[in-house]
């Protein structure tokens, strides 16, 4: 509950308007209690004026005569509560829009700060659901359960005190039954929040059977599954269409029950009231008041269960909120050093990066100098630290200790928008967002010329591809668009990096999808167009490395060897094994057949 | 030779389908009495429930209706005032409360009394169960309906799937049903709210024809007042919708890529894109507010203006002696019952708009008639096949303008191993796509010992020709249900021998509980080797005759990577192979290997002979095959 505490931010930037919704409520209600008085007034004017005329009937416009009065006054408290309604209303959910329009941005900001531990804690699922179902829970609290709690208690005050000032013992009477009323509104509204949970979880259950299911359609048919399938998703549907059943039974019943127990309230007004109106202790207008006030006070009573369970969630949906908010960016910018321009050369200091469950590094003590405009390849097993690596140049990571130095300034003096602009790293998987071709290669800077990009294109191998579209650079990926194939959508990530023209570039393993010839197609052109620039790229295959100027091996998160292609041939190490590995099972098959 | 297809030659293969249809957004569909027809098919069946719940809500209203009754005409006018108004009609409660009284011998007052509560219970009881069989008709019809659909999508051919998104069908079964059942559930309300109406019109009628005429005057300015401000939130609503999809669509894309938003340092020019949406979104809901409040606290307090109005003309009467004081009060219970059917209406009008759309979008599915041709006379498969297939001039294009096979001939023995190797796009997945029957091809192209491949079932064939695929899919069940996939002859022993012959136990032995763990969503508490393994046991299990891989391109570790082709090995004895190879290893241990490029058979023979030719398959490689996965020791 403590968290809901946090929303009052966003509420204090509203505090006059916030304020002036609190007494309209108040006014509003005072108004709508003063509703059944003049009623009263109207049905004792017609009583006692047919007592006193007798059998004897009145002309038409004497009568209605006496009920203009009454008739006015309920016309003007209509008039009053409706406008003061309307204000209040419109006030107190703005201020809930408002603030899920803070909160919003404040949201997306925060996620652009995190890093890669943020991301492998919490799914992207997990984060949409936050963004759209708390954010909404969070503004509901605000723009509902908070108005909904402040009419509920001045109804029932004002309710009370207009009754207790027209009859006390009939008042205490009708009260009598509410308390159990209430608490039985309160138990079933627990339970239908419980069962409506289910229902959503019978739902989601359902969506991702079915989500599962087409996706493995192709498995599905090849393997003859229909049938099975039908019959599984039978037994989900069936299962979601009872869960909805009693969800709605309960729902109904306490629908029916409540009017029900109310009616207790109304023979207590039947008969106590009538006994008070032949005893001539209330007029018959008061007797009728007492129905609509009872009717007042019925709905808080039925509805403060429900409204506990909308502060609970509520305050659950804070919390969850929160939570990520308060969140601390693992990666800071707060740049001290100097930055001056980047030559490319790089020194790493005794590089150590030690993972979450402490003692486990993937990388220990790496040291090493990268000349200006060298090309060092980096080769290593899965889970060698090859990634990790990469990853501490353009601080996605911050290491544990050591430290990588650009011109011999620490990279963490730098800001962070300047370091990603110097060091361009090219990701393994090729991340494409649902924009045109172009768009996605210039994503650093869409306000680039289409000729720069065409020539960055041309350098990735990109132009055939563009050719084949009829639409070019403009052509929309993704769902809505064309789907690239892995090769292509590699090269259109390269492209996006080559584009920003960085003096040192990496590249994480973004050929795996290109075929070899490619390859080296786009590694010669790239040392045309970037002859000064600085390169570490990752890959698998020796045809690749040995084109670079030095070759790292990583092992266990350390460096086992480092030098020329014909020096660590010489050196008859994991390298060299690896080379004769790679030639001999192209040429093994052939050797046996000849043999 | 009959021409198995001519007649099963779907309307499909005639006319070019425009699948972007089925992608496109359907918004607010204007109202469709010939969807509303169709919907009603899924509820015949369960139409006995339908009437019952509508004769209880006949009772209900009824009794609702009587209950002010009782205490504006017996309370008031015949105990309060002892002078019911004879002229009046009070429904026989007069009569009802005082033999009561008679019977049990209390007084007019508690016989009164006792009739209140028990119509009280009677009348939400019957609600109650009105309610409650009208919903059980629903959601059993539209269990029904989204069984249909489900069933029709699944039976869908892969032409379909590869041209639409998954998201988009997966919508139709769960959203756009449930759609529905707001609409029904909605039409339902509407019958619970306006048989009161017309039950409370009648009697108002019956007892002051003028004040009600006055009454039902304003109906009409309501009406008007609901139509024209729902057409407002209508129109906004959307906007919101779209608004709010294109915010959460934005959001999630930037999660998906937000390493590469991070190095590209786009997070200001994205939180400027996204700040716009959500600013564009604040000023539609804030309008979308002023409208739903006036319009709420406008119709709230309606009630009491009609209270007031009750009160002048009515009290005047009343006081003239025309009515009597009960039959004044009575009209103010009333008037909750006379708009309220208004505000429902106006409430399901958006619902109404929204389950058409959705409407629209499940008969589209339903009536999306694309599938595979079967034979009209499929032929009976003897128990166990030899394998041989044959390839007889086999042109093929997803597309008639595009194709991507062209004449494609070779044969393969029973048992033989065939690899089939090419530069992406030649159509290695093509070939062995149509081995399963996914798509329409000519007759008389592809043989399966000497039969037709078209003049066989597709269900038949798909039994015979085991498929491991690359995005191997996981249902969610046990272990061995992934390998049984419900087959009852797969017994539990069988499964597990199958796991065992392919390497697979070692690491399912290990797992919690075993053959039994649960597996979840796409199989993501395993590894891509284990994975693998598993999808080998499965078809070892279901032992076909024919064997297709498309070996996956992911790199592995050596170790699975060893016990994978040593499994590869084994899932091949006796089993006419085609395999897709990506791996040295696996080319080795076919006994031919076929070269595809550009859809045309260009080398086939075996790897010595292929080397010496020096052709294509010499440069593929040279180049192309996956290394074994880096290997310390040579």
């Amino acid at each position: 509950m403590r968290s809901l505490l946090r929303l009052t931010v966003y509420i204090r930037r509203y505090a006059w308007t916030f304020g002036l919704s609190i007494a309209g409520i108040l006014l509003a209600r005072i108004v709508e209690g003063m509703i059944p008085i003049f009623v009263k007034q109207g049905i004792d004017a017609i009583s006692s004026g047919r007592a006193d005329l007798g059998e004897n009937a009145i002309d038409f416009a004497t009568a209605s005569a006496a009920l203009v009065y009454p008739a006015i006054a309920i016309c003007l408290c209509v008039l009053v509560q409706m406008s003061v309604t309307i204000a209040y209303r419109i006030a107190m959910r703005r201020i809930g829009v408002n603030a899920s329009y803070d909160l919003r941005n404040r949201l997306y900001k925060h996620l652009q700060l995190q890093g890669l531990q943020f991301y492998s804690q919490y799914s992207i699922g997990d984060l949409m659901a936050r963004a759209i179902n708390d954010i909404n829970l969070c503004r509901e609290i605000i723009a509902s359960a908070i108005r909904m709690t402040l009419i509920l208690i001045t109804t029932a005050i004002v309710g009370m005190s207009f009754m207790f000032s027209l009859s006390v013992e009939l008042t205490v009477a009708v009260l009598l039954p509410l308390p159990i009323i209430g608490y039985v509104a309160y138990r079933f509204s627990t339970r239908i929040y419980r069962q409506s949970y289910l229902v959503q979880e019978g739902f989601s259950r359902l969506s991702t059977f079915v989500q599962e299911n087409l996706n493995g359609i192709r498995t599905v048919q090849s393997m003859a599954q229909e049938d099975r399938e039908i019959s599984r998703f039978s037994d989900v549907n069936v299962d979601f269409a009872k869960r909805n059943l009693s969800l709605f039974t309960t729902t109904s019943f306490l629908g029916a029950l409540m009017p029900i127990l109310a009616a207790s309230s109304t023979l207590i007004i039947i008969v106590y009231g009538s006994i008070l109106v032949q005893d001539g202790a209330i007029t018959i207008g008061t007797f009728a008041a007492f129905f609509s006030y009872l009717g007042l006070l019925l709905w808080p009573v039925r509805e403060a269960g429900s409204l506990v369970t909308q502060w609970q969630r509520g305050a659950s949906g804070t919390t969850r909120l929160f939570e990520i908010l308060d969140y601390e960016p693992e990666i800071q910018d707060q740049p001290t050093g100097p930055f001056p321009e980047t030559t490319g050369r790089v020194s790493i200091r005794d590089l150590s990066y030690e993972y979450e469950d402490k003692g486990k590094y993937a990388l220990k003590n790496v040291s090493f100098d990268v000349e200006p405009g060298e090309t060092i390849a980096i080769l290593g097993r899965v889970g060698s630290g090859k990634s990790t690596l990469l990853r501490l140049f353009v601080r996605l990571l911050d290491p544990t200790s050591g430290q990588i130095l650009l011109d011999g300034h620490p990279i963490s003096g730098f800001p962070l928008a300047v370091l990603r602009e110097r060091v361009c790293l090219v990701l393994q998987d090729p991340f494409l967002f649902a924009d045109s071709l172009g768009d996605n290669i210039a994503y650093d800077d869409p306000n680039r010329e289409h000729q720069e990009i065409l020539q960055i294109a041309h350098a990735a191998a990109l132009e055939e591809t563009i050719e084949g579209f009829a639409d070019g650079l403009d052509t929309i990926l993704g769902e809505r668009g064309v789907t690239l194939s892995g090769g292509q959508k590699q090269r259109t990530a390269l492209a996006r990096g080559l584009v920003r023209r960085s003096p040192i570039l990496i590249l994480d393993d973004c050929f795996s999808a290109v075929d070899t010839q490619t390859e080296e197609l786009i590694l010669s052109g790239l040392k045309q167009v970037r002859s000064n620039a600085t390169t570490l790229l990752v890959s698998h295959r020796v045809s690749t490395a040995r084109h670079a100027d030095r070759i790292l091996v990583l092992e266990k998160g350390s460096i086992i060897e480092i030098g020329s292609h014909d020096e660590l041939l010489a050196a008859d190490g994991f390298y060299a094994n690896l080379e004769r590995a790679q030639r001999h099972s192209v040429h093994a098959k052939s050797a046996e057949d000849g043999a | 030779m009959n021409t198995p297809n001519s007649s099963a030659d779907s309307a499909a293969e005639g006319k070019k389908l425009d699948h972007s249809i089925f992608d496109a957004d359907i918004q607010g569909q204007a109202m469709n009495m010939l969807y509303l027809k169709r919907i009603l098919g899924w509820i015949r069946p369960h139409r006995k429930l339908a009437a019952a719940s509508i004769l209880l809500v006949l009772g209900a209203s009824t009794l609702a209706i009587l209950l002010p009754v009782i205490i504006s005409r017996v309370v008031i006018d015949g105990i309060i005032f002892g002078s019911p108004d004879a002229l009046m009609p009070d429904f026989g409660m007069n009569a009802l409360t005082s033999w009561l009284a008679n019977l049990t011998g209390w007084q007019g007052l508690a016989s009164a009394c006792v009739l209140y509560a028990l119509f009280t219970i009677a009348c939400h009881g019957l609600y109650h169960f009105h309610r409650v069989s009208f919903a059980r008709t629903v959601l059993h019809s539209l269990a029904d309906m989204r069984l249909d659909l489900f069933t029709h999508m699944e039976r869908r051919p892969a032409s379909f799937y590869d041209r639409v998104a998954v998201g988009r069908v997966m919508t139709r079964i769960t959203n756009d049903v449930q759609a529905m059942f707001e609409l029904l559930m909605g039409l339902g309300m509407l019958i619970g709210e306006f048989v009161p109406f017309f039950l409370a019109l009648f009697i108002m009628l019956a007892i002051d024809t003028k004040l009600t005429l006055y009454l039902l005057g304003a109906i009409p300015v309501f009406a008007l007042i609901t139509y024209f401000f729902r057409q407002a939130t209508r129109r906004v609503y959307r906007l919101i919708r779209n608004t709010l999809s294109q915010l959460n669509q934005n959001l999630q894309e930037n999660l998906s890529g937000m390493q590469v938003v991070q190095l590209s340092n786009r997070e200001e020019h994205n939180l400027q894109v996204y700040g716009d949406i959500n600013e564009t979104n604040l000023k539609q809901e804030r309008y979308a507010i002023s409208l739903e409040s006036s319009y709420g606290a406008f119709m709230d307090n309606m009630v009491n203006v009609a209270l007031a109005v009750i009160i002048w003309i009515g009290g005047g009467a009343a006081l003239q002696s025309q009515v009597s004081l009960g039959s004044v009060i009575l009209f103010t219970q009333f008037i909750d019952m006379f708009i309220r059917p208004i505000r429902v209406l106006g409430q399901q009008y958006n619902v109404l708009f929204r389950a058409m759309a959705s409407a629209e979008r499940i008969f589209q599915a339903l009536d999306w008639l694309e599938s595979v041709s079967e034979p009209a006379q499929p032929v009976a498969l003897p128990s166990r096949l030899h394998g041989k297939l044959e390839f007889k001039r086999l042109s093929f294009g997803y597309e008639p303008a595009e194709p991507i096979l062209h004449d494609v001939s070779f044969t393969i023995e029973p048992g033989e191993k065939l690899a089939v190797v090419g530069p992406t796009g030649s159509g290695k997945s093509t070939l062995i796509r149509l081995l399963g029957r996914f798509y329409n091809f000519p007759d008389q192209s592809i043989y399966l010992d000497g039969i037709d491949l078209n003049l066989i079932n597709s269900s038949d064939l798909r039994r015979r020709v085991g498929v491991v695929m690359q995005d191997f899919h996981i249902f969610s069940g046990s272990i061995l249900d992934n390998i049984s996939l419900g087959n009852p002859a797969i017994t539990r022993d069988k499964a597990i021998a199958a796991a065992q012959s392919v390497h697979a136990d070692a690491f399912i032995e290990a797992l919690p509980e075993g053959y039994d763990t649960p597996l979840v969503e796409r199989g993501q508490n395993l590894s891509q080797g284990e994975r693998q393994l598993l999808a080998f046991a499965r078809v070892l299990a279901s032992d076909p005759e024919i064997l297709i891989l498309d070996e996956a391109t992911a790199s592995i570790d050596t170790e699975t990577e060893q016990l994978i082709q040593s499994a590869l090995k084994t899932i091949m004895v006796n089993r006419t192979s085609i395999l897709i190879a990506h791996r040295l290893q696996t080319i080795q241990e076919a006994d031919r290997i076929l070269v595809l490029k550009n859809g045309r058979v260009k080398e086939l023979g075996t790897h010595a002979e292929l080397m010496a030719n020096r052709d294509v398959y010499y440069t593929l490689n040279q180049l192309q095959f996956q290394d074994v996965t880096l290997k310390t020791e040579g």
